[in-house]
């Protein structure tokens, strides 16, 4: 039982040292890296797979260009 | 919409992917390293259809978008699960599979739930940012589990070189992705050089595995402490 804690403990370490990571490169980052708006062609983001050419983000409606994020 | 410079680098990469399966089943390391394999192959299958989508719907359609972004997490959960199976490798003396197969399930549990806490109130595309949340987070973990897995690699005086090789690749593959990243924001300026880069380092990794299956010996060994340690 005290192994499978242990796991769960390291996975949690993991986790945090990885979210902590993210959160200091999407803090010094102009906002490209979670989504990428705007009329030009997306650039790729960072974790893509494989060598396809990336395409906006999914979630953008309409044709209209989009404004910069209110909270910047 | 992509150019032929693009295309010529999709190729390449796609080529690459299937030399690792051809070199792996010619050297008979398919069943060692199956899930590698399985997301190279995964990686080949996922190119012929978002090409197929591509030429069909466009580089903007909504189709190639989705399939893009969705085909991207299904391709990171792989990779996750073949860094998952180097850690079994690598503490298999340990009799430790058990435990790293628990390990595995339990991070990627708490980085789909924490991904849906970021996107959670998100009121529009849910399901959608919460793939592009968890291929991102898991990114970041398999960087994160790389260092640790090359740390490990180290105490342990792990001797395979293929599967130091294997490792180590797997490491420059995600600090160029993060290099290339943060280079982006530093210059924006040129910040177009770095996104074409990206294409160029997505080959970086199938060149590195299919040379790795191809040229070095499933029982070659090597002393890694003679690769972090200078001698006086």
């Amino acid at each position: 039982m005290s192994r499978k804690l242990t796991v769960v403990l390291l996975a949690m370490l993991v986790l945090a040292g990885a979210m902590s990571l993210k959160t200091v490169v999407v803090a010094h980052s102009d906002g490209s890296i979670i989504m990428a708006n705007g009329g030009a062609p997306a650039p790729p983001t960072p974790w893509k797979n494989g060598g396809a050419p990336a395409p906006p983000t999914p979630w953008k409606n309409g044709g209209a260009p989009a404004p910069p994020t209110p909270w910047k | 919409m992509p150019g032929p410079f693009e295309y010529f680098i999709w190729l390449s990469c796609t080529l690459l992917e299937i030399a690792v399966v051809v070199c792996a089943l010619k050297k008979g390391a398919i069943r060692k390293y199956f899930l590698l394999n399985l997301y190279m192959a995964a990686s080949v299958i996922v190119t012929g259809a978002r090409f197929h989508v591509l030429t069909s719907r466009g580089f903007t359609s909504p189709e190639y978008v989705y399939l893009y972004y969705y085909s991207d997490a299904l391709l990171t959960i792989f990779l996750y699960l073949a860094l998952s199976s180097l850690y079994a490798h690598v503490f298999s003396e340990l009799k430790a599979e058990r435990y790293v197969r628990f390990g595995t399930l339990v991070l990627l549990a708490g980085t789909a739930l924490f991904s849906y806490g970021v996107v959670h109130e998100s009121t529009t595309k849910l399901i959608s940012r919460f793939v592009v949340e968890l291929s991102q987070n898991l990114y970041f973990v398999g960087l994160v589990l790389t260092y640790v897995l090359w740390a490990a690699i180290l105490k342990l005086r792990e001797t395979r070189t293929q599967l130091i090789q294997i490792v180590l690749s797997l490491g420059v593959y995600f600090s160029l992705f993060a290099a290339d990243y943060a280079l982006r924001n530093l210059y924006p300026s040129i910040s177009s050089l770095f996104i074409s880069l990206l294409q160029v380092f997505g080959c970086f990794l199938p060149l590195a595995w299919a040379y790795t299956f191809w040229r070095i010996p499933e029982d070659a060994r090597i002393v890694p402490s003679r690769l972090a340690v200078v001698p006086r």
